[in-house]
Protein backbone atom coordinates (compact mmCIF):
# COMPACT_ATOMS: atom_id res chain seq x y z
CA UNK A 1 0.00 0.00 0.00
CA UNK A 2 2.74 2.37 1.00
CA UNK A 3 0.43 5.19 2.16
CA UNK A 4 2.50 8.03 3.53
CA UNK A 5 0.66 9.73 6.34
CA UNK A 6 1.23 11.82 9.46
CA UNK A 7 -0.45 9.73 12.10
CA UNK A 8 -0.72 9.16 15.81
CA UNK A 9 1.07 6.05 17.09
CA UNK A 10 -2.05 4.37 18.50
CA UNK A 11 -4.05 4.98 15.33
CA UNK A 12 -1.29 3.85 12.96
CA UNK A 13 -0.88 0.73 15.08
CA UNK A 14 -4.59 -0.10 14.91
CA UNK A 15 -4.70 0.43 11.14
CA UNK A 16 -1.63 -1.79 10.68
CA UNK A 17 -3.21 -4.51 12.82
CA UNK A 18 -6.33 -4.41 10.66
CA UNK A 19 -4.14 -4.69 7.57
CA UNK A 20 -2.41 -7.66 9.18
CA UNK A 21 -5.76 -9.42 9.20
CA UNK A 22 -6.57 -9.02 12.88
CA UNK A 23 -10.22 -10.08 12.84
CA UNK A 24 -11.08 -9.78 16.51
CA UNK A 25 -10.43 -7.03 19.01
CA UNK A 26 -11.54 -7.23 22.62
CA UNK A 27 -10.85 -4.06 24.52
CA UNK A 28 -11.52 -1.95 27.55
CA UNK A 29 -10.59 1.74 27.35
CA UNK A 30 -7.68 3.04 29.36
CA UNK A 31 -5.43 6.04 28.74
CA UNK A 32 -2.99 6.10 26.97
CA UNK A 33 -4.14 3.14 24.84
CA UNK A 34 -7.77 4.09 24.15
CA UNK A 35 -7.33 5.29 20.56
CA UNK A 36 -6.40 1.74 19.55
CA UNK A 37 -9.79 0.19 20.41
CA UNK A 38 -11.57 3.41 19.38
CA UNK A 39 -10.07 3.34 15.89
CA UNK A 40 -10.49 -0.42 15.50
CA UNK A 41 -14.14 -0.19 16.55
CA UNK A 42 -14.77 2.55 14.00
CA UNK A 43 -13.20 0.52 11.20
CA UNK A 44 -14.72 -2.80 12.30
CA UNK A 45 -18.00 -2.28 10.50
CA UNK A 46 -16.53 -1.33 7.13
CA UNK A 47 -13.99 -4.16 7.30
CA UNK A 48 -16.34 -6.83 8.66
CA UNK A 49 -14.38 -7.26 11.88
CA UNK A 50 -15.50 -8.07 15.39
CA UNK A 51 -15.01 -5.55 18.18
CA UNK A 52 -16.26 -6.11 21.71
CA UNK A 53 -15.80 -3.79 24.64
CA UNK A 54 -15.62 -6.11 27.62
CA UNK A 55 -16.79 -5.35 31.13
CA UNK A 56 -13.23 -5.40 32.52
CA UNK A 57 -9.76 -6.23 31.31
CA UNK A 58 -10.06 -9.55 33.13
CA UNK A 59 -12.87 -10.45 30.77
CA UNK A 60 -11.10 -9.00 27.75
CA UNK A 61 -7.97 -11.09 28.22
CA UNK A 62 -10.05 -14.23 28.56
CA UNK A 63 -11.96 -13.26 25.42
CA UNK A 64 -8.74 -12.98 23.42
CA UNK A 65 -7.70 -16.38 24.77
CA UNK A 66 -10.95 -17.83 23.50
CA UNK A 67 -10.69 -16.24 20.07
CA UNK A 68 -7.01 -17.19 19.74
CA UNK A 69 -7.97 -20.80 20.40
CA UNK A 70 -9.93 -20.72 17.13
CA UNK A 71 -6.79 -19.75 15.20
CA UNK A 72 -8.08 -16.32 14.26
CA UNK A 73 -5.91 -13.25 14.56
CA UNK A 74 -6.93 -11.40 17.72
CA UNK A 75 -5.58 -8.63 19.87
CA UNK A 76 -6.19 -6.26 22.71
CA UNK A 77 -4.55 -2.99 23.77
CA UNK A 78 -4.28 -1.75 27.31
CA UNK A 79 -2.06 0.00 29.82
CA UNK A 80 -0.41 -1.15 33.06
CA UNK A 81 -3.48 -1.39 35.34
CA UNK A 82 -5.40 -3.32 32.68
CA UNK A 83 -2.43 -5.50 31.83
CA UNK A 84 -2.15 -6.49 35.48
CA UNK A 85 -5.76 -7.66 35.43
CA UNK A 86 -4.97 -9.78 32.39
CA UNK A 87 -2.11 -11.76 33.92
CA UNK A 88 -4.09 -14.88 34.77
CA UNK A 89 -5.07 -15.18 31.13
CA UNK A 90 -1.51 -14.38 29.97
CA UNK A 91 -0.24 -17.33 31.99
CA UNK A 92 -3.05 -19.49 30.61
CA UNK A 93 -2.36 -18.46 27.01
CA UNK A 94 1.35 -19.17 27.37
CA UNK A 95 0.56 -22.62 28.80
CA UNK A 96 -2.10 -23.39 26.21
CA UNK A 97 0.02 -22.13 23.31
CA UNK A 98 -2.38 -19.44 22.16
CA UNK A 99 -1.18 -16.91 19.59
CA UNK A 100 -2.71 -13.66 20.88
CA UNK A 101 -1.20 -10.22 20.45
CA UNK A 102 -1.30 -7.80 23.38
CA UNK A 103 -0.38 -4.14 23.10
CA UNK A 104 0.77 -2.68 26.42
CA UNK A 105 1.04 1.11 26.37
CA UNK A 106 3.04 1.87 29.49
CA UNK A 107 2.21 4.72 31.86
CA UNK A 108 3.76 5.44 35.25
CA UNK A 109 2.73 3.18 38.12
CA UNK A 110 2.57 1.72 40.60
CA UNK A 111 -1.23 1.50 40.76
CA UNK A 112 -3.23 4.12 38.80
CA UNK A 113 -0.27 6.48 38.77
CA UNK A 114 -0.21 8.97 35.92
CA UNK A 115 -1.02 8.96 32.22
CA UNK A 116 2.27 10.11 30.70
CA UNK A 117 5.12 7.97 29.40
CA UNK A 118 6.94 5.38 31.50
CA UNK A 119 8.75 2.08 31.19
CA UNK A 120 8.12 0.65 34.63
CA UNK A 121 6.27 -2.40 33.29
CA UNK A 122 9.45 -3.90 31.81
CA UNK A 123 9.76 -6.58 34.49
CA UNK A 124 6.09 -7.46 34.24
CA UNK A 125 6.25 -7.88 30.47
CA UNK A 126 9.69 -9.44 30.16
CA UNK A 127 9.87 -11.69 33.20
CA UNK A 128 6.35 -13.09 32.90
CA UNK A 129 3.75 -11.08 34.83
CA UNK A 130 1.60 -14.09 35.59
CA UNK A 131 2.30 -17.27 37.50
CA UNK A 132 4.42 -20.20 36.43
CA UNK A 133 7.45 -20.71 34.20
CA UNK A 134 6.63 -18.98 30.97
CA UNK A 135 7.82 -16.26 28.65
CA UNK A 136 6.16 -14.07 26.10
CA UNK A 137 7.91 -12.46 23.17
CA UNK A 138 8.16 -8.73 23.88
CA UNK A 139 8.81 -6.25 21.07
CA UNK A 140 9.55 -2.57 21.71
CA UNK A 141 9.30 -0.13 18.81
CA UNK A 142 10.90 3.32 18.97
CA UNK A 143 8.93 5.08 16.23
CA UNK A 144 5.44 5.08 14.81
CA UNK A 145 6.87 3.46 11.67
CA UNK A 146 8.47 0.63 13.60
CA UNK A 147 5.30 0.20 15.66
CA UNK A 148 3.34 -0.48 12.44
CA UNK A 149 5.87 -3.01 11.21
CA UNK A 150 6.24 -4.79 14.55
CA UNK A 151 2.51 -5.13 15.18
CA UNK A 152 2.19 -6.98 11.88
CA UNK A 153 5.18 -9.14 12.72
CA UNK A 154 3.73 -9.83 16.16
CA UNK A 155 0.87 -11.81 14.61
CA UNK A 156 3.30 -13.90 12.56
CA UNK A 157 5.54 -14.59 15.56
CA UNK A 158 2.59 -15.47 17.78
CA UNK A 159 1.49 -18.07 15.22
CA UNK A 160 5.00 -19.31 14.46
CA UNK A 161 5.58 -20.22 18.11
CA UNK A 162 1.98 -20.51 19.28
CA UNK A 163 2.71 -18.08 22.08
CA UNK A 164 1.37 -14.68 23.14
CA UNK A 165 3.36 -11.69 21.89
CA UNK A 166 3.46 -8.35 23.71
CA UNK A 167 4.05 -5.15 21.81
CA UNK A 168 5.41 -2.83 24.48
CA UNK A 169 4.62 0.80 23.72
CA UNK A 170 4.49 3.85 25.98
CA UNK A 171 2.41 6.99 26.29
CA UNK A 172 4.86 9.10 24.29
CA UNK A 173 4.99 6.75 21.28
CA UNK A 174 1.27 6.14 21.52
CA UNK A 175 0.18 9.78 21.53
CA UNK A 176 2.88 11.15 19.26
CA UNK A 177 2.22 11.93 15.64
CA UNK A 178 4.93 11.20 13.14
CA UNK A 179 5.53 10.61 9.44
CA UNK A 180 4.73 7.01 8.65
CA UNK A 181 4.40 4.82 5.59
CA UNK A 182 1.63 2.40 6.47
CA UNK A 183 2.42 -1.24 5.69
CA UNK A 184 0.23 -3.19 3.27
CA UNK A 185 -2.18 -6.07 3.82
CA UNK A 186 -0.82 -9.32 5.17
CA UNK A 187 -2.41 -12.74 4.78
CA UNK A 188 -2.47 -15.27 7.57
CA UNK A 189 -0.30 -18.17 6.43
CA UNK A 190 0.32 -20.76 9.13
CA UNK A 191 -0.56 -24.26 10.26
CA UNK A 192 -3.86 -24.16 12.12
CA UNK A 193 -4.37 -27.89 12.53
CA UNK A 194 -4.24 -27.42 16.32
CA UNK A 195 -7.04 -24.84 16.40
CA UNK A 196 -10.51 -25.40 17.83
CA UNK A 197 -12.60 -24.98 14.71
CA UNK A 198 -15.28 -27.63 15.17
CA UNK A 199 -14.23 -31.24 14.72
CA UNK A 200 -16.52 -32.38 11.92
CA UNK A 201 -14.66 -35.04 9.94
CA UNK A 202 -11.64 -35.16 12.20
CA UNK A 203 -10.54 -36.16 15.67
CA UNK A 204 -11.26 -33.36 18.13
CA UNK A 205 -8.39 -31.15 19.27
CA UNK A 206 -7.75 -30.95 22.98
CA UNK A 207 -6.51 -27.83 24.72
CA UNK A 208 -5.93 -28.22 28.42
CA UNK A 209 -3.60 -26.61 30.90
CA UNK A 210 -4.45 -28.87 33.80
CA UNK A 211 -1.66 -31.27 34.78
CA UNK A 212 -2.17 -35.02 35.14
CA UNK A 213 0.41 -35.75 37.82
CA UNK A 214 3.88 -34.31 38.34
CA UNK A 215 5.63 -36.43 35.76
CA UNK A 216 3.21 -35.43 33.02
CA UNK A 217 3.29 -31.78 34.07
CA UNK A 218 7.06 -31.67 34.21
CA UNK A 219 7.14 -33.04 30.66
CA UNK A 220 4.59 -30.40 29.60
CA UNK A 221 6.78 -27.70 31.15
CA UNK A 222 9.95 -29.05 29.55
CA UNK A 223 8.26 -28.91 26.14
CA UNK A 224 7.36 -25.28 26.83
CA UNK A 225 10.94 -24.57 27.88
CA UNK A 226 12.17 -26.13 24.65
CA UNK A 227 9.96 -23.73 22.75
CA UNK A 228 11.23 -20.74 24.75
CA UNK A 229 14.82 -21.85 24.07
CA UNK A 230 14.04 -21.90 20.35
CA UNK A 231 12.59 -18.39 20.54
CA UNK A 232 15.69 -17.22 22.43
CA UNK A 233 17.97 -18.68 19.79
CA UNK A 234 16.09 -17.24 16.82
CA UNK A 235 14.30 -14.03 17.69
CA UNK A 236 16.74 -11.55 19.19
CA UNK A 237 16.27 -8.15 17.59
CA UNK A 238 18.26 -4.99 18.10
CA UNK A 239 19.86 -2.04 16.36
CA UNK A 240 23.33 -0.72 17.15
CA UNK A 241 24.34 2.86 16.33
CA UNK A 242 27.98 3.90 16.12
CA UNK A 243 29.10 1.34 18.69
CA UNK A 244 32.36 0.34 16.95
CA UNK A 245 34.51 3.31 17.97
CA UNK A 246 32.46 4.29 21.03
CA UNK A 247 33.91 4.66 24.52
CA UNK A 248 30.48 5.03 26.08
CA UNK A 249 27.48 3.08 24.90
CA UNK A 250 23.94 4.13 25.75
CA UNK A 251 21.38 1.36 26.09
CA UNK A 252 17.75 2.37 25.64
CA UNK A 253 14.52 1.07 24.12
CA UNK A 254 11.17 2.51 23.07
CA UNK A 255 10.69 6.26 23.19
CA UNK A 256 13.70 6.55 25.50
CA UNK A 257 15.84 5.25 22.61
CA UNK A 258 14.77 8.29 20.58
CA UNK A 259 15.98 10.59 23.35
CA UNK A 260 19.21 8.57 23.46
CA UNK A 261 19.71 9.11 19.72
CA UNK A 262 19.44 12.85 20.36
CA UNK A 263 21.90 12.61 23.26
CA UNK A 264 24.32 10.58 21.14
CA UNK A 265 24.28 13.27 18.46
CA UNK A 266 24.95 16.00 21.03
CA UNK A 267 27.86 13.98 22.42
CA UNK A 268 29.34 13.30 19.00
CA UNK A 269 29.12 17.01 18.14
CA UNK A 270 31.10 17.68 21.32
CA UNK A 271 33.74 15.15 20.27
CA UNK A 272 32.74 12.36 22.65
CA UNK A 273 32.63 8.87 21.18
CA UNK A 274 29.19 7.69 22.17
CA UNK A 275 27.14 4.88 20.64
CA UNK A 276 23.79 3.25 21.30
CA UNK A 277 22.51 -0.28 21.67
CA UNK A 278 18.76 -0.30 21.09
CA UNK A 279 17.06 -3.56 22.09
CA UNK A 280 14.00 -4.17 19.91
CA UNK A 281 13.13 -7.57 21.37
CA UNK A 282 13.13 -7.22 25.16
CA UNK A 283 12.39 -10.91 25.51
CA UNK A 284 14.42 -12.51 24.23
CA UNK A 285 16.90 -9.90 25.40
CA UNK A 286 19.36 -9.20 22.55
CA UNK A 287 22.50 -10.67 24.06
CA UNK A 288 24.18 -10.74 20.65
CA UNK A 289 23.97 -6.95 20.40
CA UNK A 290 26.65 -6.75 23.09
CA UNK A 291 29.12 -9.13 21.45
CA UNK A 292 32.51 -7.50 21.07
CA UNK A 293 31.53 -4.57 23.32
CA UNK A 294 32.80 -6.13 26.56
CA UNK A 295 35.29 -3.42 27.49
CA UNK A 296 33.00 -0.45 26.96
CA UNK A 297 31.30 1.72 29.55
CA UNK A 298 27.52 1.49 29.41
CA UNK A 299 24.88 4.00 30.41
CA UNK A 300 21.43 2.43 30.54
CA UNK A 301 18.64 5.01 30.43
CA UNK A 302 15.04 4.12 31.19
CA UNK A 303 11.78 5.71 32.27
CA UNK A 304 11.91 3.50 35.35
CA UNK A 305 13.84 3.05 38.58
CA UNK A 306 16.11 0.58 36.79
CA UNK A 307 14.70 -2.57 35.24
CA UNK A 308 16.30 -3.37 31.87
CA UNK A 309 19.62 -2.40 33.43
CA UNK A 310 19.51 -5.75 35.25
CA UNK A 311 19.45 -7.62 31.94
CA UNK A 312 22.33 -5.52 30.66
CA UNK A 313 24.34 -6.42 33.77
CA UNK A 314 23.56 -10.09 33.22
CA UNK A 315 24.79 -9.77 29.63
CA UNK A 316 28.08 -7.86 29.73
CA UNK A 317 31.25 -9.27 31.30
CA UNK A 318 31.98 -6.30 33.61
CA UNK A 319 28.83 -5.23 35.39
CA UNK A 320 30.78 -2.53 37.28
CA UNK A 321 30.95 -0.72 33.92
CA UNK A 322 27.16 -0.51 33.69
CA UNK A 323 25.67 2.79 34.88
CA UNK A 324 22.04 3.80 35.10
CA UNK A 325 20.00 6.96 34.70
CA UNK A 326 16.23 6.93 34.96
CA UNK A 327 13.29 9.30 35.40
CA UNK A 328 9.97 8.44 37.00
CA UNK A 329 6.41 9.65 37.26
CA UNK A 330 5.96 10.42 33.56
CA UNK A 331 8.95 12.68 33.10
CA UNK A 332 10.92 12.02 29.95
CA UNK A 333 14.44 13.46 30.12
CA UNK A 334 15.70 15.70 27.33
CA UNK A 335 18.60 14.64 25.10
CA UNK A 336 20.64 17.37 26.81
CA UNK A 337 19.91 15.86 30.23
CA UNK A 338 21.28 12.49 29.06
CA UNK A 339 24.28 14.25 27.52
CA UNK A 340 25.03 15.76 30.96
CA UNK A 341 24.95 12.27 32.44
CA UNK A 342 27.34 11.04 29.74
CA UNK A 343 29.76 13.82 30.64
CA UNK A 344 29.59 12.85 34.32
CA UNK A 345 30.95 9.40 33.49
CA UNK A 346 34.22 11.17 32.75
CA UNK A 347 35.36 8.84 30.01
CA UNK A 348 37.66 10.54 27.48
CA UNK B 1 18.69 20.28 9.95
CA UNK B 2 16.55 20.30 13.04
CA UNK B 3 14.08 22.82 14.48
CA UNK B 4 12.92 22.33 18.07
CA UNK B 5 9.71 24.12 19.06
CA UNK B 6 7.48 24.21 22.14
CA UNK B 7 3.94 25.56 22.42
CA UNK B 8 2.07 25.67 25.71
CA UNK B 9 -1.14 26.99 27.15
CA UNK B 10 -4.36 26.04 28.91
CA UNK B 11 -6.80 23.45 27.61
CA UNK B 12 -9.30 25.15 25.29
CA UNK B 13 -6.85 27.74 23.95
CA UNK B 14 -6.26 25.68 20.82
CA UNK B 15 -2.60 24.90 21.32
CA UNK B 16 -2.95 21.34 19.99
CA UNK B 17 -4.78 22.53 16.91
CA UNK B 18 -2.13 25.15 16.27
CA UNK B 19 0.57 22.49 16.50
CA UNK B 20 -1.26 20.03 14.30
CA UNK B 21 -1.90 22.56 11.53
CA UNK B 22 1.74 23.54 11.54
CA UNK B 23 2.92 19.91 11.51
CA UNK B 24 0.63 18.94 8.65
CA UNK B 25 2.17 21.65 6.49
CA UNK B 26 5.71 20.72 7.55
CA UNK B 27 5.03 17.11 6.52
CA UNK B 28 3.67 18.33 3.21
CA UNK B 29 6.92 20.25 2.74
CA UNK B 30 8.83 16.98 3.00
CA UNK B 31 10.16 17.25 6.55
CA UNK B 32 10.38 14.47 9.10
CA UNK B 33 8.10 15.77 11.84
CA UNK B 34 7.21 14.71 15.36
CA UNK B 35 4.32 16.17 17.30
CA UNK B 36 4.42 15.10 20.94
CA UNK B 37 1.42 16.31 22.96
CA UNK B 38 1.28 16.47 26.74
CA UNK B 39 -1.88 17.14 28.64
CA UNK B 40 -3.48 16.42 31.96
CA UNK B 41 -6.57 14.41 32.75
CA UNK B 42 -8.86 17.46 32.74
CA UNK B 43 -11.21 18.01 29.83
CA UNK B 44 -10.93 21.79 30.17
CA UNK B 45 -8.60 24.14 31.98
CA UNK B 46 -5.69 21.72 32.31
CA UNK B 47 -2.25 22.19 30.88
CA UNK B 48 -1.75 21.51 27.18
CA UNK B 49 1.73 21.56 25.75
CA UNK B 50 3.45 20.09 22.75
CA UNK B 51 6.97 19.51 21.58
CA UNK B 52 7.35 19.82 17.82
CA UNK B 53 10.49 18.73 16.00
CA UNK B 54 10.85 19.51 12.30
CA UNK B 55 13.89 17.78 10.86
CA UNK B 56 15.28 15.86 7.92
CA UNK B 57 15.80 12.55 9.76
CA UNK B 58 14.97 10.54 12.86
CA UNK B 59 15.30 12.74 15.95
CA UNK B 60 14.21 12.77 19.57
CA UNK B 61 10.58 13.90 19.86
CA UNK B 62 11.58 15.42 23.20
CA UNK B 63 13.38 18.69 22.68
CA UNK B 64 16.50 19.86 24.51
CA UNK B 65 16.14 23.58 23.80
CA UNK B 66 13.39 25.48 22.05
CA UNK B 67 14.55 27.76 19.24
CA UNK B 68 11.00 29.05 19.18
CA UNK B 69 8.58 28.91 22.11
CA UNK B 70 5.03 30.16 22.47
CA UNK B 71 3.53 30.52 25.95
CA UNK B 72 -0.12 31.47 26.22
CA UNK B 73 -0.40 31.66 30.03
CA UNK B 74 1.75 32.50 33.02
CA UNK B 75 2.16 28.96 34.31
CA UNK B 76 3.44 27.84 30.93
CA UNK B 77 6.05 30.59 31.00
CA UNK B 78 7.19 29.65 34.49
CA UNK B 79 7.31 25.93 33.75
CA UNK B 80 9.05 25.93 30.40
CA UNK B 81 11.22 29.05 30.10
CA UNK B 82 14.20 26.98 31.28
CA UNK B 83 13.93 25.09 27.99
CA UNK B 84 14.66 28.21 25.89
CA UNK B 85 17.69 28.04 23.63
CA UNK B 86 20.07 30.99 24.29
CA UNK B 87 19.73 31.82 20.59
CA UNK B 88 15.97 31.33 20.56
CA UNK B 89 12.89 33.49 20.43
CA UNK B 90 10.22 33.49 23.12
CA UNK B 91 6.69 34.58 22.20
CA UNK B 92 4.67 35.69 25.18
CA UNK B 93 0.90 36.13 25.12
CA UNK B 94 0.83 39.52 26.85
CA UNK B 95 -2.97 39.38 27.10
CA UNK B 96 -2.62 36.85 29.89
CA UNK B 97 0.96 37.18 31.12
CA UNK B 98 2.05 40.09 33.30
CA UNK B 99 5.28 38.68 34.75
CA UNK B 100 8.67 39.16 33.12
CA UNK B 101 10.40 36.12 31.60
CA UNK B 102 13.43 34.99 33.55
CA UNK B 103 15.53 33.13 31.02
CA UNK B 104 18.37 33.55 28.58
CA UNK B 105 17.28 33.89 24.99
CA UNK B 106 17.94 36.07 21.97
CA UNK B 107 14.65 37.90 22.03
CA UNK B 108 11.33 38.07 23.81
CA UNK B 109 8.28 39.22 21.87
CA UNK B 110 5.21 40.22 23.82
CA UNK B 111 2.07 40.12 21.72
CA UNK B 112 -1.51 40.59 22.98
CA UNK B 113 -2.96 37.63 21.04
CA UNK B 114 -6.35 37.82 22.79
CA UNK B 115 -6.83 41.58 22.26
CA UNK B 116 -5.99 41.16 18.59
CA UNK B 117 -8.40 38.24 18.24
CA UNK B 118 -11.17 40.09 20.12
CA UNK B 119 -10.80 43.10 17.81
CA UNK B 120 -11.19 40.74 14.85
CA UNK B 121 -14.47 39.54 16.31
CA UNK B 122 -13.78 36.38 18.29
CA UNK B 123 -11.25 35.83 21.07
CA UNK B 124 -11.25 32.11 20.29
CA UNK B 125 -9.11 32.79 17.23
CA UNK B 126 -6.17 33.89 19.41
CA UNK B 127 -4.45 30.61 18.58
CA UNK B 128 -4.58 31.40 14.87
CA UNK B 129 -3.22 34.91 15.51
CA UNK B 130 -0.38 33.23 17.41
CA UNK B 131 0.21 30.72 14.61
CA UNK B 132 0.45 33.55 12.10
CA UNK B 133 2.92 35.39 14.30
CA UNK B 134 5.00 32.20 14.76
CA UNK B 135 5.32 31.84 10.99
CA UNK B 136 7.35 35.07 10.82
CA UNK B 137 10.09 33.05 12.51
CA UNK B 138 9.68 29.98 10.34
CA UNK B 139 10.77 30.84 6.80
CA UNK B 140 10.86 27.11 5.99
CA UNK B 141 7.05 26.89 6.35
CA UNK B 142 5.14 28.66 3.55
CA UNK B 143 2.44 30.96 4.88
CA UNK B 144 0.08 30.28 1.95
CA UNK B 145 0.05 26.55 2.67
CA UNK B 146 -0.70 27.15 6.33
CA UNK B 147 -3.58 29.37 5.31
CA UNK B 148 -4.99 26.54 3.16
CA UNK B 149 -4.48 24.12 6.05
CA UNK B 150 -6.46 26.42 8.37
CA UNK B 151 -9.33 26.31 5.89
CA UNK B 152 -9.13 22.52 5.91
CA UNK B 153 -9.00 22.34 9.69
CA UNK B 154 -12.30 24.24 9.97
CA UNK B 155 -14.05 22.71 6.95
CA UNK B 156 -16.66 21.12 9.21
CA UNK B 157 -17.63 24.65 10.38
CA UNK B 158 -17.51 26.71 7.16
CA UNK B 159 -18.93 29.78 8.93
CA UNK B 160 -15.78 30.28 11.01
CA UNK B 161 -13.26 29.69 8.19
CA UNK B 162 -12.92 33.34 7.06
CA UNK B 163 -12.46 34.56 10.61
CA UNK B 164 -9.70 32.06 11.35
CA UNK B 165 -7.93 32.71 8.05
CA UNK B 166 -8.12 36.44 8.83
CA UNK B 167 -6.73 35.82 12.32
CA UNK B 168 -3.79 33.93 10.84
CA UNK B 169 -3.12 36.78 8.41
CA UNK B 170 -3.39 39.42 11.10
CA UNK B 171 -0.89 37.58 13.28
CA UNK B 172 1.47 37.10 10.35
CA UNK B 173 1.39 40.81 9.50
CA UNK B 174 1.44 42.12 13.08
CA UNK B 175 4.47 44.34 13.72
Amino acid sequence: MGDKVFMQGNVALAESAIRAGCKYFFGYPITPSSEVPEYYARRAEEEGLVFVQGETETAVFNMIAGAAATGNRVMTATSGPGFSLGQEAMSFMAAAGLPAVVVEVMRPGPADGEILAAQGDYFQAVKGGGHGDYNTLVLAPCSVQEMCELIQESFELAEKYRNPVILLSDALLAKMRENVELPGRKEQNCDLSWALTGCAGRKHNVMTTCGDGSAQWEKYNLDLQEKFAKIKANEERWENYQTEDADIILVAYGSMARVAIGAMKLAREAGLKVGLVRPISLWPFPVKAFEGLGDKTFLVTELSAGQMVEDVKLTVPHKENVHFYGRLGGIVPTPKEIFEQIKKLGVK
Amino acid sequence: MKHELLFSGIGGQGIMMLGEILCNVAVEEGFQVTFAPFYGQEKRGGRTMCHVVIADGLESPIISEAELMLVMDEKSLKDFQNLMAPTGTLLVNSSMIDIEPDCQCKEVKKVPFYEIATELGNSKTANMVALGYLLKYMPYIPYEKVSKEVEKAFEAKPKVVPLNVQALKTGYEYK
